[in-house]
């Protein structure tokens, strides 16, 4: 019997400490998002350029949605490369949309003049309704809309090679992968 | 007269109170639509603040988030469709207090589990051995009138 109640002292502090040992290994912001599998927002915005884009001129093809600014350093810096690679490489294929978050338009144009434009377009999200429509709470954040509009995935922090072809598989056309 | 003043005061007094309890129980005003969004901005998480409610953060995703409350609610939302909007954006997430009603019955669950935990601890704990505390014999009182007496001479 005695025995029995010393059993009980790791029968509740095991889990316990896993409860709290799981909880401190996340980031509290890394919120599973409710858009997977639900229409993208919708949005017409200016780009850095002046131009108006708007959800709709895109429909018909996948495309990425990547939240930056460039006061996010270094997971905006660190991330570019890779986004640019994929703007490259799929051209037309795969649209890469970023959208300045809390950000003025002198100081993310500054820093794609430093780390190298590839000629995607940004979106002047002036009051943060984009953001807010995509539930972010700080950048990087990168979503992946498939060809019909719907979103697919949601990757939290600085992008890489990995995750992005991960994800670009789960949007692209079944040819062109 | 003098005879029934005091009746009468008392009587006057009652029916005051009465008065009173039921202007102050009558429910109040609806409130304005200012009033609804102030609510709902401090009951939403700021987006990108620690632990404080888009009421109290001076952030500019906590302006925008006010600003749509504001509109939604102009435009005839109820509190329900506005925190709707936000969830299906952020999810439960953006919610200060949890929806679930059972959740708030967790820590009242937990408190009385412990509470009867401590009951059952206290009871078992006196060993099979000891004797109850009975009732004082004769010969005990005796005994102790006599050390008393014994402590005072």
């Amino acid at each position: 019997m005695r025995a029995l109640r010393w059993l009980l002292v790791p029968l509740i502090v095991v889990p316990v400490a896993l409860l709290l040992l799981s909880g401190f290994g996340r980031d509290p912001r890394e919120i599973a998002s409710p858009l997977i599998g639900r229409p993208a927002p919708e949005w017409s915005l200016t780009t850095l350029d002046g131009e108006t884009l708007a959800a709709d001129d895109l429909a018909g093809r996948p495309y990425v949605v990547n939240f930056w600014a460039s006061w996010c350093i270094p997971a905006c810096v660190d991330e570019h490369p890779v986004l640019a690679a994929a703007h490259e490489r799929y051209g037309d294929a795969v649209a890469v949309i970023g959208v300045l978050y809390q950000d003025a338009e002198a100081d993310a144009e500054a820093f794609l003049r430093r780390h190298g434009d590839a000629g995607y377009r940004h979106l002047v999200d002036e009051r943060g309704g984009l953001a807010i429509d995509y539930g972010v709470t700080g950048p990087p954040e990168t979503f992946f809309v498939d060809a019909g509009g719907i979103v697919r995935g949601k990757v939290f922090g600085p992008m890489t090679d990995a995750i992005m072809s991960e994800h670009l598989a789960a949007i692209l056309p079944a040819g062109s992968r | 007269m003098s005879r029934w003043f005091p009746a009468v005061a008392l009587g006057a007094l009652l029916g005051l109170l009465a008065i009173a309890s039921v202007l102050a129980l009558r429910p109040g005003t609806p409130p304005t639509a200012v009033e609804r969004a102030d609510a709902l901005a401090a009951e939403l998480r700021c987006p990108d603040c620690q632990g404080l409610a888009v009421a109290d953060s001076p952030t500019a995703s906590a302006q925008e988030i006010r600003r749509q409350i504001g509109e939604l609610v102009a435009d005839g939302a109820t509190d329900e469709e506005v925190r709707a909007h936000f969830v299906a954006r952020y999810g439960e997430w953006i919610l200060l207090a949890p929806s679930a009603p059972i959740v708030w019955l967790i820590p009242f669950a937990v408190i009385l589990a412990a509470a009867a935990g401590l009951v059952v601890w206290l009871v078992r704990r006196r060993p099979a051995g000891t004797p109850a505390a009975g009732p004082v014999t004769d010969a005990e009182r005796r005994r102790l009138h006599d050390e008393v007496e014994a402590l005072d001479a």
